[in-house]
Formats: structure tokens, C-alpha cells, sequence
């Protein structure tokens, strides 16, 4: 009980954070970040889509790893973390894409192209969607978690594939700005600092809703596991 | 390199910088939104179930 309201605390408490730190971000986004001069105000996008990837790409790591934890220990809260980070993780990353269609129409003249980044991102988005599927495909709890285990750790292969594209093929999408292949200096240090910020904030946010969703699916099994127990009891 | 950055005049694309940031606020308020009511639903058919449960033992359990 004393656990429960803690963590009811802390949520609420990494809520409100989220609000005020979100709102400082889009009063750097929108009145500090200097307005770039070639494809003006809508390179503002930059601050969310750029961060929305990258925390997808933390999302799916979480994935990998809980995935192995559940494959060595059958641990269900590693299930349950990687089944909640995963979901967050599809949401950040179908916003990357939207965010990135919508950016890409006044700059490269259309909303989607089959380039490198792009598609091995809509692969990532199919591969998670499906690690989402499996477990109401499966024909119990057990295996669907064992099918889901698997599948995160073979769809976290194409996280780096995602991230490396643009170093290893031709392609329009921009090279990366941070990480291990970013050049020094391809940012203005003002918007560097913004972005870092930006990223801090969707990494709260999802923080917070993987912990909203962990506790969700927390209760999901608890009502299986009551239903189950009452089918035992009736006569 | 700050100035020549801020000095240029702006191309014409507010539109899709609206579309971008409202894209994602809705979709993230919507899924808080989703969450926040399935967990209603959920702890509120968990109560409801025990409560069966609780109905269904045998007297001395009880």
C-alpha cells in the first residue's frame, strides 16, 4: 500500500516535471533557437524529431535488454518492462516518422521516398508493431512473452542499421548530429544546448509512460489472474 | 555565423511546423488519455472480480 502511494507520488511528481520542463523547451524551441536560413521556422521540427528517434532507439535497447533478463530468468517484470517499452517506443517512433514526413514535404518537395533512412525506419516501426502483436497472437501469456523476448532481441539489429544508414548509403536524409558518427561542430552550439534539452524532456516523458504503462500491464495481469482463480472456484 | 542565421529571411513554412508540433501533442495526449482510462477500467474490473471471488469461497474460507 505504502509501496503503491510512493510510486503514485512519484509519477505524479515526474508528471508535473514533464509539464514544466516541456514548456520550457518549446519557449527555447520557439524563441531562443535562431531561425535557420535556408528552410526557416519549420527547421523548429528538428527539436522533436530528432529526440522523438533517438529516444525510440533508448526504447528499444531497454527491449533488448529486459528480453534477454526474461530469457535467462522468466522474470515477468522484465517482461512487463520490455512489453511497456516497446509500446512508448512505437509511439516515439511513428512521431519521428509523422514528425519526418511533415518536415520533409517544404524541404525535399515530397512527404515520403523509399531512402535509406527512412525505410529501414518503417522497418524498425513494423518490426516493434509486430513485437506488439505477438503476444495477443500466441496461445498463452507464457509463450507470447517467450515469441516477444525473441523477436526484441532480433529486431534491436536494425536500431544501429537505422542509425548507420545514412554513413553507409547515398542518401538526401541529413548525416547524424549526435552519437558516435556526428562531425564536431555540424551544430551551432545554441542549438546543441537546445537539442540537448529537447532530448532530456522526451526522456522524461518517457520515463513516465513506460511507468504508466508497466503499471497498467501490471494490472492486466492481476485481472487475469484473479479471472482465473474465480473460473477455479466456481463450481 | 549565430547572426547570418537569425538576420535571413525565413521561408513561408509555418503550416507544417504547426502540423508537426500538434501531430505530436495529440497523439501523446491521446495515449496518456488511453492509458489513464484503461487503467480505470482495469482496477475497476479487478475489484468487481474479487469481490465475485470473495462471494464464491466456501464459508469457512471466508
Amino acid at each position: 500500500m505504502l509501496h503503491g502511494l510512493r510510486r503514485m507520488n512519484l509519477k505524479s511528481g515526474l508528471l508535473v516535471l514533464c509539464g514544466l520542463i516541456m514548456v520550457a523547451d518549446l519557449w527555447l524551441i520557439f524563441q531562443v533557437a535562431p531561425t535557420d536560413a535556408v528552410i526557416g521556422d519549420v527547421q523548429r521540427v528538428f527539436y522533436f524529431h530528432v529526440p522523438l528517434a533517438l529516444v525510440s532507439f533508448l526504447a528499444f535497447f531497454i527491449v533488448f535488454l529486459c528480453s534477454i533478463v526474461y530469457l535467462v530468468k522468466r522474470s515477468p517484470a522484465a517482461d512487463r518492462i520490455a512489453y511497456s517499452a516497446a509500446e512508448v517506443g512505437v509511439v516515439f517512433v511513428s512521431l519521428a516518422l509523422l514528425t519526418g514526413i511533415i518536415w520533409a514535404r517544404p524541404v525535399w518537395n515530397t512527404w515520403w521516398t523509399f531512402e535509406p533512412r527512412l525505410t529501414t525506419t518503417l522497418i524498425l516501426w513494423f518490426i516493434y508493431a509486430g513485437y506488439l502483436m505477438i503476444g495477443y497472437a500466441a496461445p498463452n501469456r507464457a509463450k507470447g512473452a517467450l515469441y516477444s523476448a525473441v523477436v526484441g532481441i532480433i529486431g534491436f539489429i536494425d536500431v544501429p542499421i537505422v542509425y548507420y544508414s545514412v554513413v553507409w548509403w547515398r542518401s538526401i536524409h541529413p548525416a547524424p548530429v549526435v552519437g558516435p558518427m556526428a562531425e564536431t561542430g555540424a551544430l551551432e552550439p545554441v542549438m546543441l544546448n537546445i537539442l540537448l534539452f529537447s532530448m532530456l524532456t522526451f526522456l522524461l516523458l518517457f520515463v513516465y509512460l513506460v511507468m504508466e504503462r508497466a503499471s497498467l500491464r501490471r494490472s492486466e495481469d492481476d485481472f487475469r489472474a484473479i479471472r482465473l482463480e474465480l473460473r477455479r472456484a466456481s463450481p | 555565423m549565430v547572426t547570418l542565421l537569425q538576420t535571413a529571411a525565413p521561408a513561408s513554412n509555418l503550416a507544417y511546423l504547426f502540423a508537426a508540433f500538434a501531430v505530436s501533442w495529440i497523439v501523446f495526449f491521446a495515449y496518456a488519455f488511453f492509458m489513464s482510462r484503461k487503467q480505470h477500467e482495469m482496477e475497476r474490473e479487478i475489484r468487481e472480480l474479487r469481490r465475485s471471488l470473495e462471494e464464491n469461497q466456501p464459508p469457512d474460507e471466508v
